[in-house]
C-alpha cells in the first residue's frame, strides 16, 4: 500500500469566509477513504484544491511522495487525479464517448476527429469496468445512475490512481448504489485510491475503510470505518452528541380527518391510490425510486392532471385543478428540489417567506407593506430557528437546512395546514436534519397534517406515525409507525409487484 | 398532434384566401410597383394614387417596398419576384440604381417596360420617370424660411437620411439656396434622424439646447418634421419657425395650431397615379413623356383647405 | 457481462435533431408544392434561382449565427458586421485600388477580427453575449457609416467583383442552370461547416460549450480560447456574407444591415437549433433559410398584400418553434 496523497496544513480563504483552517488528508492506494462533515465543513473545498479547481493559500500537497502544485483541472488529470462532481458535469447533448474524451479527442490532421477510435476507446473503458453501455447514446437519454457511470468512466479514462467522488449516490436508488459499489470495490482491488464524500452513514459503513471527519474547515480526526460506531462519527461531525429518539406516536383516533384521497389515478404512474390523513398526524410515504410517491403528491396538489380521484379536505370534497386551488384549501407542497421550485435564491429571506402571501401585505394600489412583512418574517425566523444574520440576507447564502426552514415558513404563513414534504432533508447535513425532524414533529403537535415522502428508510421510520408504502404506482400497504415496523417490512411492500399483489388479494 | 406541417398548411391556406381576389382576375393587365418604402404615410399615398389609376384603367396593381430605405437587397428580391409574375409593365423606385441594373436589363430583355417613380432610376432603361424635383422643392422651403425669419439668423436641418437621393437633394437644395441668396442666414447644424420621429425629436432637443437663439428648423421629411414639432412642444420653445416636408395628419395638425409655419408637399397621389398611367400606356406601346413632373406645393394655414392643396395632402 | 443490470442498458433511442430536420424539410416541400399549384409563375427556373439568390445572404448569416447559438450564445451583430466587412472590402478595392484577392482577404479578416473581439468580450470580460453583440452591432453600424463617409462605395473599378455573387460558375458547365455564384458559395459553405461541426474538434467544443460549459472547463479544456475561436469563425463567415451582398449590389451600402440578424436567427430557429444551446445543425439552418425565402417569394408571386406577408412569416416562426416544443415534450 503506497501513499498516494498527503495534504498538510491546507489553508483557504474566500472573501468573508475562512473555508479551510490547516486541514489535512491522506490517501493510500487500494482504499476507500470517506471524507465526512456537515455542509460547509470544507470537504468539497479540500477536494477542489486536490483536483486543481482552487489554489490553496497555504499548506502542501504531495502526490505519490512528491510535493506538487495542482495548477488546474488539466494538471490534476496528468497527476492521475480524477473527480466526479456532486452536480453531474456532463454535456447532455453529446454522446457517452464524446463526453468521456472531451478535451482529448483522438485527432487527425487539421483538427479532424477520429470518431471511430473515440468510440472504441470508450467501449474498452466500459468493458474494463464490466458495465454494458451504448457509448453512442446521447447522455440526456440515460438515467441519472447511468450518467454517474459515465462520470466514473471519464475519471478512469485519465488512468486516475486517485478518484474523488462527491456524493455519488445522491440521486441513485438502492440497486444502482449496489452497482456503483461493485465498481468501487473492483477499482480498489486494482489499487486505485478512492475519496468518498457522502452524508449517508450506512453507505460509509459499507464501502469505506477509513473515515476522516472535518468540521468548520478544520480536521477533526481519522478513524477506521469498521469498528467505529456511527454515533461516534456523528458526534465528531456535529461536535456534540445527538439525541436518538424513538418516534412518539400520539393517539389520533379522535382527531378529525384533514385529508381523504379516494381512487387517485394518473396514467401508469398512479393506480388507484386511496388514503386518509388526520390532523396532527405524520404519514410517511416510502418506496423505491419511481414508485409514484412524488407523483401522488403532485397530483393531489394539482401540479399534474389527474385521470380520476376524489380529494376531500376537512370533510368537504374539493375540486383541485391547479396548485392555486390546492393552496386555496390549505394544501402546501414542499418540492424535493428546493432550489428550483421552492425558493427564489437571489431574493432575501423576507421576500421568500412572504412570496405566496404577498396579497396580505399589499394595500389596494399593490404597494407591499415591507414593515409588516419584516415583522412576520422575523417572527418565523425566531420560531423556526432559521440561522440567518438578518431577514434581508439572500437565501442562496444560507445552508440547505435553513433554506428548507424558509420554505416551511413560506407555507405556514400561507395558512397551509396540510403539508407535503418531498425529501425534506435531501442535501441537508446531519445536525440540521435532527432540527428539521423536531420542527416537523412540533408542527404535527400543533395540529398540522403532514405527509413526508422520503427515500431514506431510517428517516421514514424515525418520523412517521403511519407509513404508506408504494410500488409501481400503487399503494401496497399502510404500516403502523414505531418500533414494531422495521425496514424489512417496508421493503417487502415496496417490492410487492403487480402479480404478487393479485395473488395476495385473490 | 399539431405538426408544423399542418400549421404551415393552415397558414398557407389563409394566404391563399387573402390572395383569392387577385387570383380571380388574372386576365387583366398586371402592373407591380416596387417602391422604396411601404409603411410610411407618404408611400401609402403613392399607393392610393396607383390604386386610383388601377381602377380607372381597369388594371391590377400591387405595391411593395422594404421596411427601411437601407435594405437594397430586399428590394432586389421584390423586383425579382415581380418580374417572375410576367407583368405588363413595372413601376420602380430604386433605392440604389446600380444594384438594380441587372434586373432592369432582364426586364428590358423580356420586353417589360419600366416606369421609374419618386427618386427614379439612374439609367436609361426606364421609359419614363414620375417624380418630384426635390432640389427645387427644398429651395422653395429655404425661400419660405428666409421670408419667415426676416432673412437673417441661425437655422438648422433635421434630415431623414444622408445616403438616399431624396435626403441629399432636399438637404442640398435648402443649403445651396441659403448660400446663394441669404448671406445673413447661418446654417448651424445638419443632423440625420433616419426619418424616425422619436430619434428626430431627440436630435432637435439637442439642437435647441446647443443653439438657444435658433430662428428656424427645417424637417426634411414627414418623420423628421414631426420629430421637430414634438421637440418644440416638449421643450415649450416659442419663436422658432418650423418648416416641414410632405403631409400626414400630425403635420397638418401642427400647421393648423401654429407650431409649424408651413410645409412643402409633393404630390404622392399624383406620383402613384402618373406611374400607373404611364405604365399602362407603355405596355400598349404608346409614347410616354420621359420626365413626368408631378409637382410640389407650399402649404400653410391659409391654403391648407384649398381644393388643389387638399387633393394632394394625405393623412 | 453486466454485474447488476438493474438500470436499463440502452435507453430508448433519443429523437435526435434528425426528426426536426425531416419535419422542416417536409414543410419546405409542402410550401414548394403549394406555391407551384397556386401560381404557374412560381415553379420556373428564373424564379427558383431568384429564391436561391434571395437566400444566399440570409443563409450565410444564419450559418454564422448557428455556430454561436449552438454554444448557447447569441450574435446580434451578424448583420452590421456583414456590412462592415463589405465596407472594408470597398476601402481596400475602391479607395486603395488594390487587387481583388486582397479585398476578399480584407472582408474575411475584418469579420474574423470583429468576431474575435466579440468572443473576447464574452469569454474574457464575461459580458453576456446579448449585450456584447448588441454593442458590437451598434459600433459596427456606426463605423461602417464613418469609414464609408456615409455614402455607398461602388466597385466599378474592380472588374470581376460582381462575379463573386452574380456570376455563374455552374452556368459555364451547365448552360441551362445559371445558378449564381452566391448560391454556390452558400451551399459549399454549408457543406464545409457541416463537416466542421460534426467532424472536428472545433465543432465538438461548439456543441459541448452549449451543452454544459462548466463541465467542459472542468475537463481541462481552454473554453475561453475555443469560444473566441468560434466567434471569430462566425465573424469570418459574416465576411463571406458581406462579399456576397456587396457583389450582388456592386456596392457596399453602409446603412444596410440592421434587422438582418433577426432574419438569420429566425432561420436558425426554424431549422431546429435550440436557442438554449447544445443542439442544432447546418442542414436545418439552410432549410430554415429556404423556408423563409420560399415563403416570402411565394406570397409575393401570389400577390398577397405586403402587410399580410409579414403576418404569415411571424406565424410560421411561432408555429415552427411550437411544433418543435411539442415534439420535445412528447419525447420527454
Amino acid at each position: 500500500m503506497t501513499e498516494l496523497v498527503r495534504m498538510t496544513a491546507i489553508d483557504k480563504r474566500f472573501p468573508g469566509v475562512h473555508a479551510l483552517k490547516s486541514a489535512q488528508f491522506d490517501l493510500v492506494s487500494g482504499e476507500v477513504h470517506a471524507l465526512m462533515g456537515e455542509n460547509g465543513a470544507g470537504k468539497s473545498t479540500l477536494m477542489k484544491i486536490l483536483s486543481g479547481i482552487y489554489q490553496p493559500d497555504g499548506g502542501t500537497v504531495a502526490v505519490e511522495g512528491k510535493s506538487v502544485t495542482v495548477q488546474g483541472p488539466r494538471a490534476a488529470q496528468s497527476l492521475g487525479i480524477g473527480i466526479i462532481h456532486q452536480e453531474l458535469a456532463l454535456m447532455n447533448d453529446l454522446t457517452v464517448a464524446q463526453n468521456i474524451f472531451i478535451g482529448r479527442e483522438p485527432r487527425r490532421s487539421f483538427g479532424r476527429l477520429d470518431e471511430g477510435k473515440l468510440n472504441e476507446d470508450a467501449e474498452s473503458i466500459f468493458k474494463a469496468m464490466n458495465v454494458a453501455m451504448d457509448v453512442r447514446a446521447e447522455v440526456r437519454t440515460l438515467s441519472v445512475a447511468r450518467q454517474q457511470m459515465v462520470e466514473i468512466a471519464k475519471a478512469l479514462s485519465y488512468r486516475s490512481r486517485i478518484l474523488i467522488m462527491d456524493e455519488p449516490t445522491a440521486a441513485l436508488n438502492d440497486a444502482e448504489t449496489n452497482e456503483l459499489f461493485a465498481i468501487i470495490r473492483r477499482l480498489k482491488s486494482e489499487g486505485v485510491g478512492v475519496v468518498y464524500i457522502s452524508h449517508k452513514m450506512d453507505e460509509i459503513r459499507r464501502i469505506s475503510d477509513r473515515v476522516t471527519v472535518m468540521r468548520d474547515g478544520a480536521y477533526v480526526g481519522t478513524v477506521a470505518a469498521a469498528d467505529t460506531p456511527i454515533s461516534t462519527i456523528i458526534s465528531m461531525m456535529v461536535g456534540r452528541d445527538l439525541e436518538n429518539t424513538d418516534v412518539d406516536i400520539p393517539d389520533l383516533s379522535a382527531a378529525p380527518l384533514a385529508l381523504e384521497v379516494r381512487g387517485l389515478n394518473r396514467g401508469r404512474t398512479i393506480r388507484d391510490v386511496s388514503f386518509t390523513l388526520r390532523r396532527g398526524e405524520i404519514l410517511g410515504f416510502a418506496g423505491l425510486m419511481g414508485a409514484g410517491r412524488t407523483e401522488v403528491a403532485r397530483a393531489i396538489f394539482g401540479a399534474d392532471v389527474r385521470d380520476s380521484g376524489e380529494i376531500i379536505v376537512h370533510g368537504k370534497p374539493c375540486t383541485i385543478r391547479s396548485p392555486k386551488d390546492a393552496v386555496g384549501v390549505g394544501i402546501g407542497y414542499l418540492s424535493e428540489d428546493r432550489k428550483h421550485y421552492g425558493l427564489a435564491l437571489g431574493l432575501d429571506v423576507r421576500s421568500n417567506i412572504g412570496m405566496t402571501s404577498l396579497f396580505r401585505f399589499q394595500n389596494r394600489f399593490g404597494v407591499v407593506n415591507d414593515n409588516a412583512l419584516a415583522v412576520v418574517a422575523k417572527d418565523y425566523i425566531a420560531k423556526l430557528a432559521i440561522r440567518t444574520p438578518t431577514d434581508r440576507q439572500e437565501v442562496r447564502l444560507l445552508s440547505g437546512g435553513n433554506q428548507q426552514k424558509i420554505v416551511i415558513a413560506k407555507w405556514l404563513l400561507r395558512d397551509c395546514d396540510i403539508l407535503f414534504f418531498d425529501e425534506p432533508t435531501r442535501g441537508i447535513d446531519v445536525g440540521a436534519k435532527a432540527e428539521i425532524y423536531r420542527l416537523l414533529q412540533s408542527l404535527a403537535a400543533q395540529g398540522k397534517a403532514i405527509v413526508v415522502i422520503s427515500s431514506e428508510l431510517p428517516e421514514v421510520l424515525r418520523l412517521s406515525h403511519r407509513i404508506a408504502v408504494m410500488c409501481e404506482g400503487r399503494l401496497t400497504g399502510i404500516l403502523p409507525g414505531g418500533a414494531a415496523t422495521t425496514q424489512e417490512h417496508i421493503m417487502r411492500l415496496a417490492t410487492l409487484r403487480q402479480g404478487a399483489l393479485e395473488e395476495a388479494t385473490a | 398532434m399539431i405538426t408544423r406541417r399542418n400549421l404551415i398548411a393552415a397558414a398557407s391556406v389563409t394566404a391563399l384566401m387573402l390572395s383569392a381576389s387577385f387570383a380571380s382576375a388574372q386576365d387583366k393587365l398586371y402592373i407591380p410597383l416596387v417602391s422604396k418604402g411601404f409603411q410610411h404615410q407618404f408611400w401609402q399615398a403613392v399607393k392610393a394614387g396607383a390604386d386610383k389609376a388601377a381602377a380607372e384603367f381597369n388594371v391590377d396593381v400591387t405595391f411593395e417596398g422594404p421596411d427601411t430605405e437601407a435594405q437594397v437587397d430586399k428590394q432586389m428580391d421584390m423586383l425579382a419576384a415581380a418580374l417572375a409574375k410576367k407583368p405588363a409593365a413595372i413601376g420602380f423606385a430604386a433605392l440604389d440604381s446600380q444594384a438594380a441594373i441587372p434586373l432592369l436589363k432582364q426586364a428590358q430583355e423580356a420586353g417589360i417596360p419600366v416606369i421609374a417613380f419618386d427618386s427614379g432610376v439612374d439609367s436609361d432603361i426606364p421609359a419614363a420617370t414620375a417624380s418630384t424635383d426635390n432640389l427645387a422643392a427644398a429651395s422653395l422651403a429655404a425661400d419660405k424660411m428666409a421670408e419667415l425669419i426676416g432673412g437673417a439668423g441661425k437655422v438648422a436641418l433635421v434630415v431623414h437620411d444622408q445616403t438616399s437621393r431624396t435626403g441629399i437633394d432636399r438637404r442640398d437644395g435648402f443649403v445651396n439656396q441659403v448660400a446663394a441668396k441669404y448671406p445673413d442666414i447661418e446654417i448651424v447644424d445638419i443632423q440625420y434622424g433616419g426619418g424616425d420621429q422619436l430619434q428626430s425629436t431627440e436630435i432637435t432637443k439637442a439642437i435647441l439646447t446647443a443653439h438657444p437663439d435658433i430662428k428656424g428648423i427645417f424637417g426634411a421629411n414627414e418623420g423628421s418634421a414631426i420629430g421637430v414639432v414634438n421637440a418644440i412642444k416638449e421643450t415649450g420653445t416659442t419663436g422658432v419657425v418650423v418648416i416641414g416636408y410632405d403631409s400626414g395628419a400630425a403635420q397638418k395638425a401642427a400647421i393648423m395650431e401654429g407650431t409649424m409655419a408651413g410645409a412643402i408637399t409633393q404630390n404622392p397621389v399624383g406620383i402613384g397615379y402618373e406611374t400607373v398611367k404611364a405604365a399602362v400606356a407603355a405596355s400598349k406601346g404608346e409614347a410616354v413623356t420621359k420626365n413626368i413632373d408631378t409637382g410640389f406645393f407650399w402649404y400653410d394655414k391659409t391654403n391648407i383647405d384649398a381644393p388643389e392643396i387638399a387633393a394632394v395632402l394625405y393623412d | 457481462m453486466t454485474t447488476a443490470p438493474a438500470a436499463p442498458v440502452a435507453a430508448a433511442k433519443a429523437p435526435s435533431g434528425a426528426q426536426q430536420k425531416i419535419l422542416a424539410f417536409a414543410s419546405l416541400i409542402v410550401l414548394l408544392v403549394f406555391f407551384s399549384v397556386a401560381s404557374e409563375n412560381f415553379l420556373q427556373t428564373s424564379n427558383i434561382l431568384a429564391i436561391l439568390q434571395a437566400t444566399s445572404v440570409n443563409g450565410v448569416l444564419a450559418i454564422a449565427a448557428t455556430l454561436v447559438i449552438i454554444t448557447g450564445g447569441i450574435d446580434l451583430s451578424v448583420g452590421t458586421l456583414m456590412t462592415f466587412c463589405a465596407v472594408m472590402a470597398g476601402v481596400v478595392l475602391t479607395y486603395m485600388g488594390l487587387p481583388l484577392p486582397l479585398g476578399i482577404l480584407a472582408a474575411l479578416g475584418t469579420g474574423a477580427l470583429c468576431g474575435l473581439i466579440s468572443g473576447a468580450l464574452i469569454a474574457k470580460m464575461k459580458i453576456p453575449p446579448f449585450i456584447a453583440t448588441l454593442g458590437m452591432m451598434l459600433i459596427l453600424k456606426g463605423l461602417s457609416l464613418v469609414i464609408s463617409g456615409t455614402k455607398p462605395i461602388y466597385f466599378n473599378d474592380t472588374p470581376g467583383f460582381s462575379e463573386i455573387s452574380t456570376g455563374s460558375l455552374i452556368g459555364v458547365f451547365l448552360p441551362g442552370v445559371p445558378v449564381p455564384n452566391g448560391v454556390l458559395i452558400l451551399f459549399l459553405l454549408a457543406l464545409v461547416m457541416g463537416y466542421v461541426l460534426n467532424r472536428t474538434v472545433l465543432g465538438r467544443y461548439t456543441f459541448a460549450l452549449g451543452s454544459n460549459e462548466e463541465a467542459v472547463r472542468l475537463s481541462g479544456v481552454n473554453t475561453d480560447a475555443w469560444k473566441m475561436a468560434i466567434y471569430a469563425l462566425s465573424g469570418a463567415i459574416c465576411g463571406i456574407a458581406g462579399l456576397i451582398i456587396a457583389s450582388r449590389l456592386n456596392s457596399a451600402q453602409p446603412a444596410l444591415g440592421l434587422g438582418y440578424e433577426l432574419d438569420a436567427i429566425a432561420a436558425v430557429v426554424i431549422g431546429g437549433t435550440s436557442l438554449a444551446g447544445g443542439r442544432g445543425s447546418i442542414l436545418g439552418t439552410i432549410i430554415g433559410a429556404l423556408i423563409m425565402s420560399v415563403l416570402l417569394n411565394g406570397l409575393r408571386i401570389m400577390s398577397v398584400a405586403q402587410e399580410w406577408q409579414t403576418v404569415v412569416t411571424g406565424l410560421i416562426i411561432i408555429a415552427a418553434v411550437y411544433a418543435d416544443m411539442l415534439r420535445r415534450r412528447r419525447a420527454g
